[in-house]
């Protein structure tokens, strides 16, 4: 059994891990505080429509995301038809695209002047009942969020898929099952981890978002905490609202555990043969690839299409100094937070590999803290405890610098770097640090020697995928930025909000070609990893 | 002698049972050991806890003039003058066979770094490979390779974790008596375990069977 070792590694490790639980003891300590006459108000009248609205929201985005992104995987995994190549990672990119800028696009299309509604009016002179084309309500925020997020199911149910064996859908099928029976007799089942797993990231995407229903006018818990904290200046409410909040997504977590269940499918033998696809023919190959290309053009398509008219409509009207100035903080700001995150999450997980003790478990749980907690709740944590800070050490003013607005993105988007780079830490495994050190080289000599080299892939694609996060994160940015910061998703906010959509078309199509890049990184990593 | 190990006991963290109980052996300059044992039986940990790998909750060893292991003391892998060629050789895949030569040549000038590793390259009989990458190279290379580049830096004591247990049949009773001349040649003190007796039997002077543990033979 091995000494605990106090070593540099050691104490950075603390240090991050502190800084991510002490803004959120503060959050804490202030919902045991007594409340207020408007928590009272709140409670009575508007805490059960948050609930609900939140519930209903989630729970139909869940069911919705399960079916697209299950079907699909399943499809794009057993069988053959045309276009399969193509859509097999073409359906992941409804990510590059957040939410927020496809509810902004959709609304723009479906209003009275948008596209849809102007081709029925102009070209087949139909004037359409408006409250058929209304998006902006609790089932259009279901539809847009079913849209832009099913690929977190799509993509872990697929890659499990593809490293099925085939000897189990022929075992089915020699025991008399036919394509359907396959499906939810083996398949359904085996996938019942990854499922759960996918459609986890989904709730806490949807219990995170505030572009979307803040756009759409629909309350739930992130408008709720907003509106209280902002437009009633009541901070204690919105901390009350945050706590609930943390609850709900703490019970989503456990339950994800139990759901889970007890069984992992995998399989240790590495000579597994894979699934081999059945090609499908006549009506069979048409309907697949229809269903899979309807997605496809839904997700990304046609509002990438809608987004690139609307940029040649509004270019004219674009201040482009300010413009450039929004496209370098918002690169600037990613880069320099996912290079942070890189180097903690590094620090972290070579910790936890070397010395491996409780202490560095509870570390390496602690960096997933931030990534279950909603922005609304990490805004309020962070301006509690900067205004804090600020008061106790006069002379500073961290609350209104852009400091307050990186740490946040730290406590956020840590999990996200973390858990790629304690993967990749997995994978080599410790021999090669041994062979290292009984060379005599130390650890740190080590990491630099050896372990930074062969990480080099996971650790691009962990920058890429952090980058992409923040480049895209919106209500963080929105609350916490100092005065007069723009980035490319506060002035997509703005524009929607000013009812300038075209106008928010070039920044939303900037955002989705760098996320659009990020995510070819990170499939063509994927690919030559599994190779 | 210039290897005691005394008393070793060791426990892995979340097992109830000791892994190693009361390990005692003692080995002269240049000899090479075999402990030997079926799967689980704890030979390979043993190693490890003599390349300071794994720690030992009690019991203590001397290699040379130097403690490197007690109740009171533990000297960090990196600082026992310990050679380990692992069981699946675990050469750098981004260095060239060169460069896996020299990596523990960390305190020498650059000329005597390059005539190390020709020298090595001529003992392990790889000169012409110097400049190609692990993967480019046969199994049986590339044992070379990790047998070169841990007694490059003249390590005190040479451990071979089960060095055959990657080699098909016929290669491996090549690669055995190419092992001995080698470890002849350089001649230099190793201990290596293996679950085959044939192995011991051919390489070593002294062998150890283990069996849970606890050593069940000397001799």
């Amino acid at each position: 059994m091995k000494k605990l070792k106090f070593n540099g590694w050691a104490v950075l490790s603390t240090i991050i891990s502190l800084m991510i639980v002490l803004p959120n003891l503060d959050i804490i300590i202030h919902l045991f505080q007594k409340p207020n006459e408007t928590w009272f108000h709140i409670k009575e009248y508007l805490l059960k429509d948050y609930i609900t609205a939140s519930i209903i929201i989630v729970t139909f985005t869940i069911i919705f995301t399960v079916i697209i992104g299950v079907t699909l995987a399943w499809l794009i995994s057993a069988y053959d038809f045309p276009f399969r190549k193509f859509l097999r990672w073409s359906l992941i990119l409804p990510l590059a695209i957040p939410p927020y800028i496809g509810a902004y696009t959709y609304a723009g299309m479906m209003s009275y002047t948008g596209v849809v509604q102007r081709f029925f009016r102009n070209t087949l002179s139909i004037e359409v009942n408006q409250k058929y084309f209304d998006i902006m309500s609790i089932e259009g925020t279901i539809f847009i969020f079913t849209l832009f997020l099913f690929p977190y199911v799509y993509m872990v149910t697929r890659t499990f898929l593809e490293k099925q064996s085939a000897g189990l859908i022929e075992s089915a099928r020699l025991l008399g099952s036919n394509s359907v029976g396959v499906f939810f007799r083996v398949i359904m089942p085996i996938c019942r981890g990854v499922i759960v797993a996918g459609s986890t990231l989904v709730a806490l995407e949807v219990l995170s978002d505030y572009g979307v229903v803040s756009y759409f006018g629909v309350q739930t818990f992130s408008t709720a905490i907003f509106k209280s904290w902002i437009s009633l200046g009541d901070v204690d409410s919105a901390i009350r609202l945050a706590g609930i909040l943390m609850v709900v997504v703490f019970l989503i977590l456990s339950s994800e555990k139990v759901l889970r269940g007890r069984k992992k499918f995998s399989f240790t033998n590495t000579k597994v043969r894979p699934i081999k696809r059945k090609k499908l023919k006549g009506i069979y190959k048409i309907l697949a690839s229809s269903y899979a290309l309807l997605v496809f053009s839904l997700g990304f398509l046609i509002p990438v299409a809608q987004m690139i008219a609307w940029s040649f409509m509004s270019y004219k009207n674009i201040y482009y100094s300010d413009f450039f100035k929004m496209i370098t903080n918002s690169i600037l700001l990613a880069a320099g937070c996912s290079f942070l995150i890189v180097v903690m999450s590094l620090i972290i997980a070579n910790h936890s590999r070397i010395n491996s003790n409780i202490l560095s478990k509870i570390y390496s749980k602690v960096t997933l803290i931030g990534y279950s907690i909603p922005g609304a709740v990490i805004a309020i944590t962070m301006i509690l405890f900067f205004v804090d800070i600020d008061s106790k050490f006069k002379g500073l003013a961290l609350s209104t610098s852009i400091a307050m607005l990186i740490f946040a993105y730290l406590v956020r988007f840590l999990a996200v770097g973390f858990e790629n780079i304690e993967g990749g830490f997995e994978k080599i495994g410790n021999k090669f640090t041994e062979a290292s050190r009984s060379l005599g080289y130390g650890v740190t000599k080590t990491f630099f020697k050896v372990d930074i080299y062969m990480l080099k892939s996971v650790i691009l694609g962990a920058f890429a995928l952090t980058f992409v996060e923040i480049i895209k994160e919106l209500p963080l940015v929105l609350n916490l930025r100092p005065f007069n910061f723009y980035t490319l998703s506060t002035k997509v906010f703005e524009y929607a909000n000013d009812e300038m959509i075209p106008e928010s078309a070039i920044p939303s199509l900037i955002i989705v070609i760098v996320s659009f890049i990020a995510i070819f990184i990170l499939y063509k990593v994927a690919d030559k990893e599994d190779a | 002698m210039f290897i005691e190990v005394k008393n070793i006991y060791f426990k892995y963290k979340n097992s109830k049972k000791d892994t190693i109980i009361d390990f005692n052996m003692e080995l002269s300059k240049g000899e090479i050991l075999a402990i030997i044992g079926e799967s689980g039986s704890g030979k390979s940990t043993m190693l490890r806890i003599i390349a300071g790998l794994e720690e030992a909750y009690r019991g203590s060893m001397v290699i040379g003039d130097k403690k490197i292991f007690s109740d009171k003391m533990f000297i960090e892998p990196e600082n026992r003058g310990v050679g380990m060629v692992f069981q699946d050789y675990a050469l750098f895949p981004h260095m060239t066979v060169k460069k896996n030569i020299q990596y523990g040549l960390k305190k020498k000038s650059k000329d005597e770094k390059e005539k190390i590793a020709i020298e090595m390259l001529q003992l392990v009989n790889l000169l012409e490979h110097k400049d190609k990458y692990p993967y480019e190279l046969s199994g049986g290379q590339q044992q070379r390779v990790a047998i070169a580049r841990a007694i490059a830096p003249k390590p005190s004591v040479l451990l071979l974790d089960e060095p055959f247990s990657n080699l098909d049949a016929n290669l491996r009773e090549r690669i055995r008596d190419e092992i001995k001349v080698i470890l002849k040649k350089a001649g230099i003190t190793s201990i290596f375990v293996t679950h085959d007796i044939e192995d011991a039997k051919v390489l070593a002077n002294k062998i150890i069977v283990l069996k849970d543990g606890v050593i069940v033979e000397k001799n």
